[in-house]
């Protein structure tokens, strides 16, 4: 455990409570919202951030960027708590806590529950659920956009929107006709909510296990093609420019996009002024679909050096045992070069966020022949360390990493009318005289992802046994404590 | 790791030769005689009985190599040593007197593994055995009807012996050495 | 096999001097041929040389694997892979249990783990699986304390079969050396766990291989061999792709077909199997373009009129038969070598 310059937590206070003091002396402050980092000291007081003081000149010295950080409270755009209907693989109290640990202040959630989130009934469900859980961290939901997910008719939008969705999806599968969809966006975005969608042509990926690539053929795996994406995303986004003409504040939201024929579609609708975003996962950022056949090495170490994807049979990558199910997802982990693309998306705008779809299973729904197991990664608390990795490779600067978890979603869901101006889409910063929102992480210590340390129900994580750095110390959501770390070292 | 010479050239030459007209006095002649030596180094040796045998004799015997790989009691050794020598019987063993060669007699082992072969090829009249090297130490209720040189050893010892046919000279020693006994024969 | 009967010092120090002499075998499992290296798959082939000399005796048994505990679990119907197993297992004198999935409680919805667990815990040693999911051995491999022989594995992997066809594939060619001998499989290559096998041990040996068939079948292939070009897997050399069977056939000196499955015309892959057949065939004229002394393999069961022609099935070009007696031998030979990797900490080893 390394030093920590002055972080006075004695009366932080229990979990769930008002803080009632908090001081981080001497530690890198990082404000999206005002577009500075620096040397920096906080003073959380009842809740309050009370005083954010940037230190100058001589103060400043010694304390650089690779130690304790505080940043503004993650917000997580797209995560599965599975309640209800799924409770062995997570529940909202559990979510909650991992997003804590994440460093996340408040999740959205995706409404494939079971039933599903397709009227308001079951979002009071989900919000009851949370306030029992008694966690400081706010719980946003997404409505279905088809009754029941079935995608044949809309869901109660209206009512939904009225109890509070920040939009609608039937994330886990894409919004099945076009028809339908274009509906969709009319409605939705007379009622200022987005269609927010899960780019998945579902006649291509019938039977599909693994990205159709080099490693799917040698491993003899059945081939997801990345047409099947981009076919998804030209319709969508076709769809979206039909829509607009009879309803101008329809918005489209594109989440977990993995393949760079899909993210060049996204850059260029948006270059042609469409109002379509988009985002991508830590995941896809950091793993390829070598890891399948045994390797564990970040994208961009499998990178060659002329930008094509590496071998991992003849670079000697392979250090683990293949076909590890915690490594089927939808969409598929793709090919370094599409890895590269999504870096290249965030690091351009074309990407406003990084979510982590936080998709927990249960260990008898994974522990399957590969092809059999369940899609999803739990990915809500390794999400920061996977960016910090990036940081730490020079491959992200710091600043870029935090905006990419605070204020690029913020951003994006502040362009949906109904949303913007909540407190849902609420700028991301480290406001004086504003509830604490924040989050403290230490760059000089890392943890071990292991099946105790993590929070979530969900183990199914291929980082089980890796040491992922930024080790988070304190979450505060609305001025409460959300999660501390619990290492007995702090004065 | 010292190694005391037991047996010389000469002395293994003059072993052979009297244990080839032990074998002859035994049978009361050459008739329904078989060879069978045990890979690895039972096979040259069983050669040379033959060639002596021919030499007095003027008859020579049938000869037969025999590997009790796929019969041993142990498959540990098999990661270490797993390459298969070699089973050869160019003769009917049903009614023959087959008298099994190998170079060290020990626990005993090796031989039980050579009797459950050789019944498997078929029903031999009867089975005797001739060691140049017998070193103690027997772990099951086998004799060899004819002995080279009987030589007390202790476990930790290992005894090397070298044919010139394979090791290019003929000798016989002994070494001290801690550690596996892999070699048990 | 040695010939040592009457023959002087000079041919045992020729057989004693075989140069993978000190080669050990420490694999736990044969999951597929890819971690095996040139020097183990001589030493596989060598044993397997061996274990034919047991089928060849009165009595083809031997002890080795006396009261070890061989459970075959077949998730995919085949009886003649399965039967290969069992009486490689028997022949070395293992007792030998085989799960018939249609009527085990898998399809009561047992999973593969839980199976698994029991089996073990009914004292299974050595698991020999075929499953229709490609990676379903490597799970089992994680779950079983004992030693898993892949018996095929969904599209990915049949080591077994890729060792007995590089063992008859030797057997016929001048001095049992692959190199520079150009091989061609035909057939559904995409779909085909025997062909993916067969490019790394194939590769492995120096063939110029070639794979070959409709392009709906070799989709994925291109990639592959591309991946390879310039020698860039160590040990393994490049390979072709190609729809075009006279040139993969041309001067061959395997020819290799593979089964067309009737599926394949059902999911829109193929416009029929007579097309097919017609199209790539292994025919009477088609053979005629390899090398005069050309052999015909197959690993079964044949679509005899679809892939290859009954004429050139029956022809004394055919292998077929020899591959299936082989077949019992590479795998007495893996279940030898399995049974011997662990140090005798096997559970329930007979001691």
């Amino acid at each position: 455990m390394s030093a920590r310059a002055g972080l006075k937590a004695g009366q932080a206070g229990q979990a769930g409570q008002v803080v009632e003091r908090l001081e981080i002396q001497k530690a890198w402050l990082v404000d999206p919202v005002a577009g500075r980092e620096g040397p920096g000291e906080i003073v959380v007081s009842d809740g309050v951030l009370e005083s954010v003081v940037w230190l100058e000149g001589d103060e400043a010295g010694g304390v650089d960027d690779r130690g304790v950080v505080v940043a503004p409270g993650l917000l997580e755009m797209h995560a599965h708590f599975r309640e209800p209907g799924f409770e062995d693989a997570e529940t909202v109290a559990t979510g909650c806590a991992a997003a804590a640990h994440g460093g996340y202040t408040t999740a959205a959630v995706m409404p494939n529950t079971q039933p599903a989130l397709d009227e308001p009934g079951i979002l009071e469900r989900v919000r009851a659920a949370a306030a029992a859980s008694g966690s400081p961290v706010e719980v946003l939901a997404y409505g279905a956009v088809s009754l029941d997910r079935a995608g044949e008719q809309l869901s109660a939008m209206g009512e939904l929107a009225d109890a509070g969705v920040v939009g609608y999806s039937d994330d886990g599968a894409c919004v099945r006709t076009p028809r339908l969809l274009r509906s969709a966006l009319l409605y939705a975005g007379m009622l200022g909510l987005p269609i927010v969608d899960h780019c998945e042509d579902a006649e291509l990926t019938a039977g599909a296990e693994a990205n159709e690539g080099y490693v799917a053929s040698v491993l003899g795996l059945a081939g997801w093609p990345a047409a099947a994406e981009v076919n998804a995303v030209s319709r969508d986004i076709a769809v979206l420019a039909d829509a607009l003409r009879d309803e101008p504040r329809a918005r489209l939201h594109l989440t977990h996009l993995s393949t760079a024929a899909a993210l060049d579609a996204v850059r260029r609708a948006r270059a042609a002024g469409l109002p379509v975003t988009c985002d991508v996962t830590p995941h896809h950022l950091a793993f390829t679909d070598e890891w399948i056949a045994g390797s564990r090495r970040w994208s961009w170490e499998a990178l060659a050096a002329d930008g094509l994807s590496g071998d991992p049979w003849v670079d000697g990558a392979l250090t683990a045992a293949p076909y590890d199910t915690s490594l089927r997802v939808n969409p598929p982990l793709r090919t370094p070069a599409d890895a590269a693309a999504c870096l290249a998306a965030v690091l351009d705008g074309t990407a406003g966020a990084v979510v982590t779809d936080h998709a927990p299973h249960t260990a008898v729904d994974k522990e399957v022949e590969f092809g059999r197991a369940i899609n999803g990664i739990s990915g809500i608390e390794t999400a920061l360390g996977i960016l910090l990795s990036f940081v730490d490779a020079g491959k992200l600067p710091l600043a870029r990493a935090v905006a990419a978890l605070t204020t690029g979603p913020a951003g994006i869901m502040a362009g949906w009318s109904r949303v913007a101006g909540t407190a849902a889409a609420r700028p991301r910063g480290l406001t004086e005289g504003a509830a604490a929102d924040l989050v403290v992480f230490d760059r000089a210590d890392s943890w071990q992802v292991t099946a105790d340390s993590l929070l979530s129900k969900g183990k199914n994580t291929p980082l089980l046994g890796r040491s992922l750095p930024g080790r988070v110390l304190f979450t505060v959501a609305g001025g409460r404590l959300a999660y501390q770390d619990p290492s007995p070292d702090q004065a | 790791m010292t190694d005391r010479q037991i047996m010389t050239g000469d002395e293994i030459r003059r072993a052979i030769i009297r244990i080839s007209h032990e074998i002859v006095e035994k049978q009361a002649g050459t008739e329904g005689l078989a060879l069978v030596g045990i890979q690895r180094r039972g096979v040259p040796l069983a050669q040379r009985i033959a060639a002596a045998i021919e030499e007095h004799e003027g008859v020579r015997p049938p000869v037969g190599a025999l590997d009790i790989t796929f019969y041993r009691d142990d498959l540990s050794l098999v990661a270490q040593q797993p390459i298969v020598k070699g089973t050869d019987l160019p003769f009917d063993l049903n009614g023959a007197t087959v008298v099994l060669i190998d170079d060290v007699l020990y626990t005993g082992r090796t031989i039980r593994c050579a009797m459950d072969a050789l019944i498997d090829f078929g029903r031999p009249r009867a089975i005797r055995l001739a060691v140049l090297i017998d070193r103690g130490h027997r772990e099951l209720p086998i004799r060899a009807d004819h002995v080279g040189k009987n030589v007390p050893t202790s476990r930790e010892e290992i005894v090397h012996v070298h044919v010139a046919e394979m090791d290019g000279t003929d000798e016989v020693a002994i070494a001290r050495q801690a550690g596996d006994d892999t070699d048990r024969r | 096999m040695s010939a040592q009967a009457g023959a002087g010092a000079a041919q045992a120090a020729r057989k004693d001097a075989a140069p993978t002499q000190d080669v050990a075998w420490h694999h736990r499992h044969v999951l597929d041929v890819d971690v095996l290296t040139w020097p183990e798959i001589e030493l596989i082939m060598r044993t397997a040389e061996e274990m034919g000399g047991i089928l060849a005796r009165p009595i083809r048994k031997v002890p080795a694997l006396n009261g070890r505990r061989v459970t075959t679990l077949f998730y995919e119907a085949s009886t003649r892979t399965r039967v290969s197993f069992e009486t490689a297992a028997r022949n070395l004198s293992a007792d030998v249990v085989s799960i018939a999935t249609a009527t085990s409680s898998v399809t009561k919805g047992e999973s593969l783990v839980d199976t698994i667990r029991t089996l073990e815990a009914l004292g299974a040693e050595i698991l020999i699986m075929r499953h229709s999911v490609s990676g379903a051995p490597y799970l089992a491999a994680q779950v079983f304390s004992g030693h898993v022989l892949n018996g095929g594995d969904g599209w990915h992997a049949h080591p077994t079969q890729a060792l007995l066809d590089l063992y008859t594939m030797r057997q016929h060619v001048p001095g049992g050396d692959l190199r520079g001998r150009k091989v061609v499989i035909v057939g559904d290559v995409l779909h085909s766990r025997v062909a993916r096998s067969n490019i790394w041990s194939l590769t492995a040996a120096g063939a110029d291989l070639w794979l070959c068939g409709p392009a709906t079948l070799l989709r994925g292939l291109d990639r592959w061999a591309a991946a390879w070009e310039g020698g860039k897997v160590p040990g393994h050399g490049r390979f072709h792709v190609t729809s075009d069977v006279a040139a993969a056939i041309r001067d061959a000196d395997v020819v290799m077909a593979l089964r067309i499955q009737r599926e394949r015309m059902q999911s829109g892959l193929l416009p029929s199997l007579r097309e097919y057949a017609a199209r790539f065939g292994i025919n009477a004229e088609r053979v005629s373009r390899a090398r005069p002394e050309a052999i015909v393999m197959h690993p079964g069961p044949m679509n005899e009129g679809v892939e290859i022609a009954p004429d050139v099935a029956a022809s004394g070009r055919s292998v077929v038969t020899e591959q299936v007696s082989n077949g019992v031998a590479i795998r007495m030979a893996l279940l030898y070598l399995l049974a011997g990797s662990h140090d005798g900490t096997v559970p329930g080893a007979a001691r």
